[in-house]
């Protein structure tokens, strides 16, 4: 299966740490919440780990 | 100012008797009186009841019609599992669970009972509405008659739209606010203080109830080879809302209350799907056909309303706009955008460039499936009423929809 990033919607605030570390796979809305565009390759898997691990809210996770 | 539901939650309800969870009504609300008709409450195994259910293809009928077998599979394989019954009934245009409590409350909990002992269980957990007080007093009063030996709790869910979702019962039941949050497993696998929970609606424990009492052969001598049994359906025109139990495979034309005729429905309740009258005329009760048809059967809902689909929808995502938990970001700021985005295209100020922007915006992402539902809706009104959204949309007013032809 492939590895996915999952946002924890009640938990994130918009803060958009990232979309800045993982501008590839992760856009914001116009209210700068996440749009996670894809599955998480495996160029990716570090810079994906990064975003989970920045989010000051702990809402995004890779399933 | 949240906006105020467009169907009013019901005071008064007219149900009607029927071939099966109906049945026998005229003899009251008592235990001893459903003793009567039924007879003891019979040991079941788990493996004979799900033998049962899976043949029978019971699906779930709080609107995903998701296969009860799974379900109770899914919880028989890990820890002491929890039923949960959820009366909460969150959809105001739906009141057959309401039906249920104030005319077989003993049937659902037969069936949450005979389950809960199958699964031996540590409890049963009924969940009530917090808007709907006779349903309360109902199930209130047969709870009290019971002795099973079966421990059951009462929870009162808020008056709020989302607070029937499955993880805001759980929520509730923790002592936590009655909202959804996110789901990282099923609550089949890990659900009340972790254990693996069985959580269906008021309809699907008296299906399993009737089940129990009259065995598959019983369960079988209504509805189809493929649907066996019966649903319950609530519809709501100009009158007072009638709750209605089918059996699969009838004409829905046959069912329809007077009035119905000739005009657009909405199926399927705020999350769902528009029919225009062919539409409805010639679909059949059933899970399958009628997702086939794009107006999925949902948890039984038909409203019949006096204005244009595209105003009523309008209203009803000003509605569900005003029910978000307010918690996801995707939800609480994109449904009211979606809403006045609605309100722009029914005053003929917009186009629906906006609002299809915003459906996808808002889509599969928050907790719950409120933005997926309330998306559902707006997609539906597009896809179904293309020509009377156009016309709204350039100032013309309603279309052809009310005046269409059988």
């Amino acid at each position: 299966m492939k590895t996915q990033l999952r946002v924890d919607w009640p938990s994130c605030k918009g803060r958009g740490l990232c979309h800045h570390v993982l501008p590839e796979l992760i856009d914001l809305d116009e209210w700068g919440y996440p749009i996670v565009k894809g599955p998480v390759t495996k160029e990716l898997r570090e810079d994906a780990k990064e975003a989970v691990r920045v989010c000051p809210q702990l809402a995004l996770r890779l399933t | 100012m949240n906006a105020p539901t467009p169907v009013p939650i019901p005071t008064d309800l007219a149900i009607h008797p029927g071939p099966a969870l109906l049945s026998g009504i005229e003899s009251g609300t008592s235990l001893a009186a459903h003793r009567a008709q039924y007879g003891a409450l019979p040991e079941v195994s788990l493996a004979a009841l799900l033998a049962s259910v899976d043949a029978l293809r019971m699906r779930g009928r709080g609107g995903a019609a998701f296969p009860f077998a799974i379900k109770l599979r899914t919880v028989s394989e890990g820890r002491r599992p929890v039923v949960v019954v959820n009366m909460s009934e969150g959809e105001p245009a739906s009141a057959k669970d309401s039906a249920l409590a104030m005319t077989r409350p003993h049937l659902v909990l037969d069936g949450a009972v005979a389950t809960a002992r199958a699964l031996r269980a540590s409890a049963v957990h009924v969940v009530l509405p917090g808007d709907r007080a006779g349903v309360v007093a109902a199930m209130e009063e047969a709870i009290a008659e019971r002795s099973d030996g079966v421990r059951i709790h009462v929870h009162h869910a808020d008056p709020v739209f989302v607070a029937g979702q499955a993880r805001a019962v759980l929520e509730l039941m923790a002592g936590r606010p009655n909202l959804p949050v996110t789901a990282w497993v099923p609550e089949a696998v890990s659900g009340h203080k972790g254990r693996p929970t069985l959580l269906s609606n008021g309809e699907t424990w008296a299906q399993v109830g009737r089940l129990v009492l009259v065995g598959e052969g019983g369960y079988r001598r209504f509805g189809t080879d493929t649907e066996p049994g019966t649903t319950l359906m609530t519809f709501t025109g100009d009158g007072v809302p009638e709750v209605r139990e089918v059996e699969f495979g009838t004409r829905i034309r046959e069912v329809l209350p007077e009035g119905f005729a000739g005009r657009p429905a909405l199926v399927g309740g705020f999350h769902g799907a528009w029919a225009p009258w062919h539409t409805l005329a010639n679909a059949r009760v059933s899970v399958d056909g009628m997702k086939s048809l794009s107006i999925p059967l949902g948890a039984g809902v038909v409203v019949s309303p006096r204005e244009c689909p595209v105003t009523f929808t309008s209203r009803v995502v000003d509605y569900l706009a005003g029910q978000s938990a307010r918690r996801c970001g995707p939800c609480f700021n994109g449904l009211p955008a979606l809403a006045e985005s609605m309100r722009s295209v029914a005053s003929g100020r917009g186009g629906t460039g906006r609002v299809e922007e915003l459906a996808g915006v808002v889509v599969r992402r928050g907790a719950c499936a409120h933005p997926d539902g309330t998306v559902r809706l707006v997609r539906s009104l597009l896809a179904t009423f293309p020509g009377e959204v156009d016309a709204h949309a350039s100032g013309a007013g309603c279309g052809p929809a009310l005046e269409e032809a059988s």
